[in-house]
């Protein structure tokens, strides 16, 4: 916390380093908003502007039509849904077990965490790869779903984990004490207070499977079963004539869901929760 | 080193209820309860996560390759031997190493720089503080088609920028084979200032207030409280957001492979696409997987390195 | 509860001991469970992208589907740009589908690995007869044929007839046209903002292998994993020419080099190049696109010693593993019917590999278009080497293709390329 005031020189000079953040930050997005209300003639011309002359909506409904974006949308959403849901229902008691009972897991999980990071996915995916082939699960939304599950909990594992430790145990105590079960405690004390918790994990969760690309590259190769990623990704490098303004209406479609949980993620997070999350 | 300075970083700070009641009270019971628990959670991570994860190492020491009722044979060290004289792949390895070097740097000044505006008493604050995070929530595929608008030779603004300051004929940032590395990393940077902006401004915000005023009370500029307080304060959260940004930008793949698949040239092929290319284009699975090995190894040595070095600095 | 967690740990640790045999890459049928008695099902994966053909493709599915209750096609959309990840992928998992579209070039490759059905006791005497025996080459391994050849394409120039008229160059017309006339007309073309040439070579490889054909070019010797590279002044010419144009005639756009065919055609059909070097589809996405005052023509083959380019045809492949290889090598001899492949050549303006088929075209179009050039150059087109050398798709991808971008960048010399080419052949034919 600075509480050391600033010189009127030096304010100046911060808002012009916080505009130039701004722009560097804001004009990519503004431009693809852009890019997408443009119709074909404009988007061909030669000094594009900022501002579309002719705003249409044509290409939202192409971007529609030709890149399989519903079914496609559709896909995307069951899959990060339904690895939200696993994830939270199987995290939960880990997490709680985590916190308050001392077992060499912890640190095993914690060091699961980091060192899961350093190694690339190409390793992982071949076997992975194989090992759903002989669950018939390549080529299936199942199969992805359990590997953005598994991809997925040991950060919201250690996420929770920190929440249920900033439940007071002194609470569960008197419960005990009043001669409530432990099943009773737990879901009647313990839980509402970690709802907040939950919504983070949840949503933290929800965006990592709908972001995600390089597992859906590999194991969806049926057309009916690809995520927005991977249709997109197609649709980018489609033959023939490129079309940028169904490209741009397409990209700004299947961001909308992750900005919109993520608008509610950023105002319940403290910021400090972010931190190692957001690749994980 | 690095769980230290995560969980000082990372940890959860849930509003208010943490602080109370003693952290370390006699556990009531032991792993009897637990592990019924954990198992649900920590049984499917070791099937379809730590299990491949081995299985893929060891694939990097075989000859593993496509085919119908290929067998697959171990064949020890073959793999390095022949990787040792693949130019290609070690050129690949040092464009990996040129890219998450200065993604990592850039996003590092960039990224304190922002977090310091953040941190100050400024109006839209709160604006900024979400657009900076908004790369975070989108996916890593629409961030490069975005870009791809962005740098588009034709129709691109950066193009009509740069004719109206004078430069002629077209650019195609992406496809020319000296802009082509440089326009990547500016888009990695943008990609992945989320996660360093916040960190540092976590960082930033625990930092002892009264350090600050002692500071000036010293008549210590702003330039040096920066460098004597806020930077020493920051040390291990610096190690970790930068030890973490640069095996995130090592091991990326989706961004650059929307972007430009490589190209031209093999200007940005970074090493993960090249052994999802030997994995996935020709089959060679084995000899990926002993790219993917060889990655590692390096990775983790100079992390090593790093790291070492940052904690003897802060003793 | 407990019982649950018995029930969950015994499903879960039943999967760890199955996914132990997992590690050697064998594949032991997926199981489509394709017993023969009752209705059969087979997915065929088009990689049609224009609307016109993937709406004639489409049709020939319905067809046969009405007209054989007993074996369903399913149609599958694939993409040309992920076809070969996605067939590596399928064939290792064991989900490919059962009728394969793609290219002879790449499809060599996975009949060496055994992943394709021989179709040689399966395809009909019609279809043997039409394809000219140096395109059933092209798909034809250890003397089993594992394709059928549907589609060719060939490079040819589209140009915009105003441009050249107000060069003052007549539209050529004749069964060829010299690549020193097009350099020359290029020159006479390229005034203020137009260029006389945009060519979007950023994956130059097919292009140089098959249009360097023209001047005599081979590229290898020898056939399979036995194969040499030969990179010497014919292989070379058609590349110095290219660079020539773009960086001391200036007539060619340098930017350009680095587009792929379809980002130049925008460019093209706006006026901004009088002539662009493109695969005989694009005349589609012309029409589809191009301005109502825009007036163009396809020009005569390019020659120089010969105006041959190589054949790489399109192909219709059956999976080794699929359960109903024979109905699936029917289904082919159905879409290669004459007026089925002529449908879909017309919908991609490519020329069919079958000569009844071609005449099909020839018949329903009128030759109008530049349909009469794009069927004419089919003549030109024959076998090259390079088809039959096992190693030339990485070649192509890790060498040559960054190869010849930077010479076309203007980043390396023409000696510079040449020591790439061959020396590159060394690092990937030793793996």
């Amino acid at each position: 916390m600075s509480s050391v005031t600033a010189r009127p020189a030096a304010r100046a000079a911060q808002y012009v380093a916080l505009g130039g953040y701004l722009v560097f930050l804001g004009f990519p997005l503004v431009w693809l908003l852009s890019t997408a209300l443009k119709g074909t003639r404009e988007l061909g011309s030669i000094a594009p502007s900022l501002i579309p002359k002719h705003p249409t909506l044509g290409n939202f409904s192409s971007a529609v039509d030709q890149a399989n974006l519903l079914q496609a949308g559709r896909n995307s959403l069951t899959v990060a849904a339904a690895t939200t849901v696993l994830v939270v229902v199987l995290a939960l008691p880990a997490a709680y077990a985590l916190a308050r009972f001392k077992t060499w897991l912890r640190p095993v999980t914690l060091s699961w965490i980091l060192v899961g990071q350093v190694f690339p996915v190409i390793l992982v995916v071949i076997p992975l790869f194989l090992i759903l082939k002989q669950f018939q699960l390549v080529d299936s939304l199942t199969g992805l779903t359990i590997v953005y599950v598994v991809y997925t909990l040991p950060f919201a594992l250690w996420m929770l984990q920190g929440y249920v430790q900033g439940v007071p145990r002194d609470l569960e105590e008197a419960g005990a004490i009043d001669g409530a079960s432990r099943l009773r405690i737990l879901v009647s004390i313990v839980l509402p207070l970690l709802r907040p918790g939950v919504v983070a994990a949840a949503l933290f969760t929800f965006i990592s499977a709908w972001n995600e690309f390089f597992f859906a590259l590999v194991l969806i190769q049926d057309p009916t079963k690809v995520t927005l990623s991977l249709t997109l990704s197609r649709f980018v490098g489609a033959e023939g004539q490129v079309q940028l303004g169904a490209l741009a209406a397409g990209s700004l479609l299947a961001t909308i869901p992750s900005l919109v949980f993520f608008m509610i993620i950023q105002r319940r997070l403290t910021s400090g929760l972010l931190s190692g999350a957001v690749k994980g | 080193m690095t769980t230290t300075a995560l969980s000082q970083s990372a940890g959860p700070a849930p509003d208010g209820a943490r602080q109370s009641g003693p952290r370390r009270r006699a556990r009531r019971s032991g792993r009897h309860d637990a592990l019924p628990l954990l198992l649900p959670a920590l049984l499917p991570i070791a099937i379809f996560s730590v299990f491949p994860l081995l299985q893929g190492i060891y694939l990097g020491f075989t000859d593993s390759r496509a085919g119908l009722n290929q067998v697959t044979h171990f064949n020890g060290l073959d793999n390095y031997r022949q990787l040792a004289d693949n130019q290609l792949f070690w050129s690949s390895f040092k464009i990996g190493l040129i890219w998450a070097f200065s993604v990592t740097i850039i996003q590092f000044v960039a990224g304190l720089g922002l977090a310091l505006l953040l941190n100050l008493d400024l109006r839209l604050r709160w604006f900024a503080r979400s657009l900076a995070l908004v790369p975070w929530a989108m996916p890593p595929v629409v961030v490069a088609i975005m870009w791809r608008l962005l740098l588009n030779p034709n129709s691109g603004p950066i193009n009509t920028l740069a004719r109206d300051l004078g430069f002629s004929g077209n650019f195609n940032l992406l496809g020319d084979f000296s802009t082509a590395l440089p326009a990547v990393i500016v888009v990695g940077v943008w990609a992945g200032m989320p996660q360093t902006t916040i960190t540092l401004l976590a960082g930033l915000q625990a930092v002892d207030g009264a350090l600050y005023e002692a500071a000036q009370v010293d008549g210590a500029g702003a330039l040096r409280r920066l460098w004597y307080v806020t930077l020493p304060s920051l040390r291990p959260v610096i190690a970790a957001i930068t030890a973490l940004d640069f095996i995130w930008n090592f091991n990326s793949f989706g961004l650059v492979y929307v972007l430009t698949n490589g190209g031209p040239g093999g200007k940005t092929m970074l090493p993960m696409l090249f052994a999802y290319n030997e994995a996935f284009r020709y089959g060679h699975f084995g000899y990926a997987a002993a790219m993917g090995n060889v990655a590692v190894i390096i990775v983790i040595g100079l992390l090593f390195f790093y790291l070492r070095s940052r904690l003897k600095e802060s003793r | 509860m407990k019982t649950r967690y018995a029930v969950g740990t015994a499903v879960l640790v039943a999967g760890l001991a199955l996914s132990g045999c997992a590690s050697s890459t064998q594949s032991d049928n997926g199981g489509d469970g394709g017993d023969s008695s009752g209705p059969v099902t087979l997915t065929f994966q088009s990689l049609a992208f224009q609307a016109p053909t993937i709406a004639a493709t489409k049709k020939i599915v319905a067809e046969w589907n009405a007209s054989h209750p007993d074996v369903h096609v399913q149609y599958v959309q694939g993409s040309w740009d992920s076809v070969q990840d996605q067939l590596v992928t399928q064939f290792q998992g064991g989900t490919a589908p059962d009728i394969i579209q793609y290219e002879s070039a790449a499809m060599t490759a996975f009949a060496d690995q055994g992943y394709l059905a021989d179709l040689t006791p399966y395809l009909s005497d019609d279809v043997k007869s039409a394809v000219s025996p140096g395109v059933w080459k092209t798909v034809t391994v250890d003397d089993k044929i594992i394709a059928a050849p549907t589609l060719l394409q060939s490079y040819l120039v589209f140009a915009n007839t105003d441009k050249l008229k107000a060069a003052g160059i007549p539209v050529p017309t004749g069964a060829s046209w010299s690549w020193d006339d097009f350099q020359a007309a290029a020159k006479a073309t390229t005034t203020g903002a137009t260029y006389g040439v945009g060519w979007g070579l950023s994956s130059p490889t097919a292009s140089m292998v098959s249009m360097g054909m023209n001047f005599g070019a081979t590229f290898f010797e020898g056939t399979g994993s036995a194969a040499t590279i030969s990179i010497g002044e014919p292989e070379l010419a058609l590349p110095e020419m290219i660079h020539a144009m773009a960086y001391d005639d200036k007539s060619i756009d340098p930017v350009s080099l680095s587009q792929s065919g379809g980002d130049v055609l925008p460019a093209f059909v706006h006026g901004k190049y009088a002539m662009t070097v493109q695969g005989s589809y694009a005349a589609q996405s012309i029409l589809d696109t191009a301005p109502a005052d825009f007036h163009w023509a396809v020009l005569p083959p390019l020659a120089a010693d010969s105006a041959s380019q190589s054949a790489n045809p399109q192909t219709l492949s059956v999976a080794a593993e699929s359960a109903n290889v024979k109905e699936a090598a029917e289904f082919i001899n159905f879409a290669m019917e004459p007026k089925n492949l002529a449908a879909v050549a017309e919908g991609d303006w490519l020329i069919p590999a079958s000569s009844t088929a071609a005449a099909a075209v020839e018949s329903d179009t009128g030759g109008a278009n530049g349909w009469h050039q794009v069927l004419a150059s089919g003549s030109d087109l024959t076998e090259a080497p390079y088809q039959s050398v096992a190693a030339y798709p990485q070649w192509k991808d890790q060498i040559a293709t960054p190869a010849f971008q930077q010479y076309f960048g203007n980043k390396i010399s023409l000696d510079e390329l040449k020591s790439k080419l061959t020396e590159g052949w060394s690092q990937v034919s030793g793996g």
